[in-house]
């Protein structure tokens, strides 16, 4: 297959060279494609956390904002208690543990869940090691917690993030993760934004396909709201 | 300033007033018009339908002809002629003292209304209209030249014309050269849409760039028996009522 | 209902036409992601700039192709990933029908790809006794039904919520009901039950990442996560084009493809995967097979003007832009690419000698090149095929083979009107016998429906003036009236 694409783009060079020629030529404004979609200069004059808050939001999440894990137990027992959760998985984020266990639920609370159980939870919760503000998106990283099933198979996902882990947009996160280097790129990364949704049937909207139809984030650290 | 016209074969042989009236807008601006009657078709209708050598050979033709004329500019008042125009190149990938030469001539090639717009910085030429009128942009103009204000600001400067953007101003009418008879079910049921958006904005006429475009917006609209009628830009810029 | 394949365009486009509940449902789609997406591109700063960008990552790619592949490879494979090369569908579908038996599996699902829809890999599992389930909701739903995708993004689009009600009363036994809600539920529960059991799960890729050798998979539904997380064996299709640079490049691409496409900022996930499992108490698969697909793209490598069709990313933006596509929908094309982008990549990947009307299926209006977040000049690239159609050669270039389609008189047509309208004085007689001539047919100033003898002479006056009247030619051309007032 490496021949028979090296010998076609040897073919190509000639044409390269002719289109190279022109281009050079055409400097009489002569471009094709109209440059008038307009896009506006996008400035966010609040901190990552607020903007992660509100596009989070604009895409059916929902956000809290709490000062420490003590907080974030409470979020979380409001959460299940309105739910009326009965198996909650969990992830073997040490956060997520230690804030699952100062919440102190009344329900079933299943560590390392077999596939099976999986199915049947309806709450999941799990950590999240990166936040993105532009866009309301979690970065789970698999060498980081195991993360892939909790968030994924049970009804509604509680995602725990730390507030000093969210950024403005996701050049950011992108490329701290890549300047790690070898060895820094986890197996699995999910970028998780809103809960699962689909367009497939008139285009029109309904959440909660074959993922969560809830999920709620909970920022810790950052400035709190009660 | 000496313009060489290139009036395209369907203004030639069905709207000749849309060549005098182009004539007459370029002197009113200050331009000394000229025409070379030897000029035929850019070869257009070839080239998209995929016939490069017959494009071809019209192209030489016209490269010669408006080579020779020595003009500083030459003008159409059709967009997807100009574009053809700028596309002359494509036709010489082997050949490259003709490249050349087509990528020279395209160089001071323009469409009528981006170059009285852009060139000789005129959007007042003196013109009246009485009623309200609409523009459709015609695709090439549009997305080969991007014309968009250019037409906009000439119509706006039509005393007594009363302008009102169409809904479906950049969408195509569904002509698309040999398109309009090879798939003519699906050019029409394209082109009712302009129609529908056209009859919405109730005007007195619907203007474009191109004849093309007016050619199938006007057939459908007679068929219909609309009271709108269709218009050329250069008919616009020329009319004094 | 005939056959439906590229071949018939004309008379599959008839018939859409016809169908008013498409027609209704395909205006929903161009305004409703139409608009969507002009919001979604306002939310970021420099879209011009990006989409440069996206263009310029393409095609140092493409025209490296080689040595990007090699580096994907390579850091695939020392991720844990095996590497399978497919030369074309179907050896790719064999790989996989191998991979699936040689692990005794029968429990399959797949995720969304175009990848295996052009290459018809659930009929061939299927010939062989395997039943692959859909997992995505547009594509389970056209499995129910036994039909294709009609477009790359909404599969079902052609199907009303009552069509759909009625099929899931049918074939999996719930009410009928037309809340949509009701409906993608009924999707979740029966499609679990496939999930937690699947011993095989087979996806597409949309990117994969040359410097890390990671795929990337976007989706909205979570589907496809499921099925690369659950089974024991994840293969993941992916056409040899799909191989970007750098692992920061996934940003300028993320912000795209979903503006693009659906309207998102960002679709509801993404599944970056880089190898298999580490520790043997990790999730996920224990194998990870990638099968790499050329079926017809290195091809499209040997002239710049092609080379761009690679560099798709397959948003569907320019589908739902195009005024062809918005009358006669996806199953027009016969094809799984339809739209403009597939008129351009069905013939480079089919033959042209079965797709040849695809090419001229368009109005060249260029609505395309103007929403394509990887500025592919499509109109560019269809005068390219028709010249292919036509006359085998393509954009100036020496004649390497006869037309694909001969039309002895469309061909004799352009002849004679470029050999007339090369000379002044042919050009000039010509007018002048049309214009005698045509008083048999105008009335009132126009010309009005033309049938007869006249109809079967001139097809294309025929084909005018049935919906649309032609204008006289007028009594003086430009030309006259220039000759008289030079004289004055």
């Amino acid at each position: 297959m490496f021949d028979a694409i090296r010998g076609h783009l040897a073919a190509s060079a000639p044409h390269d060279a002719v289109r190279a020629a022109h281009h050079a030529a055409a400097a009489h404004g002569e471009d094709v494609s109209a440059r008038d979609e307009k896009s506006a200069a996008v400035v966010f004059e609040g901190t990552a956390v607020e903007r992660f808050r509100q596009a989070l939001e604009a895409v059916a999440g929902r956000c809290f904002v709490v000062k420490d894990e003590a907080e974030a137990a409470e979020v979380l027992r409001q959460i299940a208690g309105q739910r009326k959760s009965q198996r909650v998985a969990v992830s073997d984020s040490p956060l997520a543990g230690r804030v699952l266990k100062l919440a102190g639920l009344p329900a079933e609370v299943l560590e390392n869940a077999a596939v099976g159980e999986l199915f049947d939870s309806d709450l999941g919760v799990t950590g999240a090691q990166w936040g993105v503000g532009e866009t309301g998106t979690l970065v789970l990283e698999s060498d980081a917690e195991r993360h892939r099933l909790a968030s994924l198979i049970p009804s509604a996902h509680v995602a725990l993030l730390e507030a000093r882990n969210v950024r403005h947009t996701l050049g950011e996160v992108l490329r701290a993760i890549n300047e790690r280097g070898e060895g820094g790129l986890s197996r699995a990364i999910t970028f998780i934004t809103g809960p699962s949704r689909t367009s497939d049937i008139e285009l029109t909207l309904a959440i909660g396909v074959h993922g969560p139809a809830e999920l709620y984030v909970v920022v810790i650290g950052g400035e709190g709201n009660g | 300033m000496r313009v060489s016209l290139f009036i395209t074969c369907l203004i030639d042989q069905l709207w000749p007033s849309v060549g005098s009236s182009a004539v007459e807008v370029l002197r009113r601006a200050g331009c000394e018009v000229v025409f070379d009657e030897r000029q035929t078709c850019c070869g257009q209708p070839a080239f998209n339908t995929g016939y490069r050598a017959e494009a071809r050979r019209l192209a030489r033709r016209f490269i010669e002809i408006f080579e020779e004329g020595g003009a500083d500019y030459v003008v159409s008042p059709s967009g997807s002629c100009t574009a053809m125009a700028h596309h002359f190149h494509e036709l010489f990938a082997d050949d490259e003292a003709w490249r050349r030469r087509a990528e020279a001539l395209a160089a001071r090639t323009y469409e009528f209304g981006g170059f009285l717009v852009n060139v000789l910085k005129v959007e007042d030429v003196g013109a009246s209209f009485k009623g309200r009128v609409t523009w459709h942009d015609a695709c090439h103009g549009l997305r080969d030249l991007g014309l968009r204000e250019e037409p906009r600001r000439l119509i706006r400067g039509v005393r007594g014309a009363e302008f009102v953007e169409l809904a479906n101003a950049d969408s195509c009418c569904g002509f698309g050269g040999t398109f309009s008879v090879k798939y003519p079910e699906i050019s029409v049921a394209i082109l009712d849409n302009k129609i529908d958006a056209i009859e919405k904005a109730g005007v007195r006429a619907v203007v474009s760039g191109d004849a093309s475009c007016l050619m199938q917006i006007g057939g459908r609209l007679t068929r219909n028996n609309s009271s709108v009628k269709t218009m050329h830009l250069a008919e616009l810029l020329a009319s004094r009522e | 209902m005939h056959q439906q394949t590229s071949e018939t365009f004309d008379r599959n486009a008839r018939e859409a036409l016809a169908d008013v509940q498409l027609r209704g449902a395909l205006r929903n789609l161009a305004t409703t992601f139409g608009g969507r997406r002009k919001e979604a591109i306002a939310t970021v700063e420099d879209w011009e700039g990006l989409r440069d960008r996206a263009r310029a990552a393409k095609d140092e790619t493409l025209a490296h192709l080689d040595k990007y592949l090699e580096q994907f490879v390579g850091n695939a494979e020392k991720a844990g990933a095996q590497i399978h090369w497919a030369r074309d569908g179907a050896e790719a579908c064999r790989i996989v029908l191998d991979l699936i038996r040689a692990r005794g599996a029968s429990r399959l699902v797949k995720s969304k790809s175009m990848a295996t829809e052009e290459i018809h890999l659930n009929a061939a599992l299927e010939a062989e006794g395997l039943a692959p389930v859909e997992t995505d909701l547009g594509e389970w739903i056209i499995q129910l039904a036994h039909e294709t995708p009609s477009h790359i993004v909404v599969p079902a689009i052609h199907k009303s919520k009552r069509q759909i009600a009625e099929l899931f009363a049918e074939k999996v036994g719930i009410e009928p009901t037309d809340d949509v809600a009701v409906l993608t539920g009924a999707a979740r529960r029966i499609l679990r039950r496939s999930f937690a059991e699947a011993e095989v799960g087979i996806s597409g890729v949309n990117f994969g990442v040359a410097e890390t050798g990671t795929i990337l998979i976007l989706e909205n539904e979570g589907n496809a996560r499921l099925t690369t997380s659950l089974p024991r064996t994840h293969i993941a299709v992916m056409g040899i084009e799909k191989v970007i640079p750098k692992f920061t490049d996934l940003d300028v691409f993320l912000k795209l493809l979903p503006r693009s496409g659906t309207g998102q900022r960002l679709t509801a996930y993404q599944s970056l995967i880089t190898g298999t499992k580490r520790r043997p108490e990790d999730e996920g698969p224990e194998e990870l097979h990638l099968v790499l697909m050329d079926n017809g793209r290195s091809r499209m490598l040997s002239h710049p003007v092609t080379r761009q069709s690679l560099a798709c990313i397959r948003c569907g933006a320019c589908l739902n832009a195009c005024p062809v596509y918005q009358q006669v929908g996806g199953h027009a094309y016969g094809s799984v690419y339809p739209g403009p982008i597939g008129a351009v990549i069905t013939p480079q990947l089919s033959g042209l000698k079965q797709s040849a009307q695809l090419p001229y299926a368009s109005s060249l209006c260029g609505a395309c090149r103007e929403v394509c977040p990887v500025k592919i000049d499509i109109p560019e690239l269809l005068l390219h095929l028709r010249a292919e159609v036509t006359e085998g050669t393509a954009a100036g270039t020496a004649a390497q083979h006869g037309p694909v389609k001969s039309r002895p008189l469309e061909r004799l047509a352009f002849g004679l009107y470029a050999r007339a309208w090369s000379s002044p004085t042919l050009y000039l007689w010509g007018a002048r016998v049309a214009r005698l001539l045509q008083g048999a047919v105008v009335r009132k100033g126009r010309i009005g429906k033309v049938g007869g003898l006249l109809a079967k002479l001139a097809p294309p006056l025929a084909a005018w003036t049935e919906w649309r009247d032609a204008p006289p030619l007028a009594p003086r051309t430009f030309r006259e009236q220039w000759r008289e007032e030079q004289k004055r």
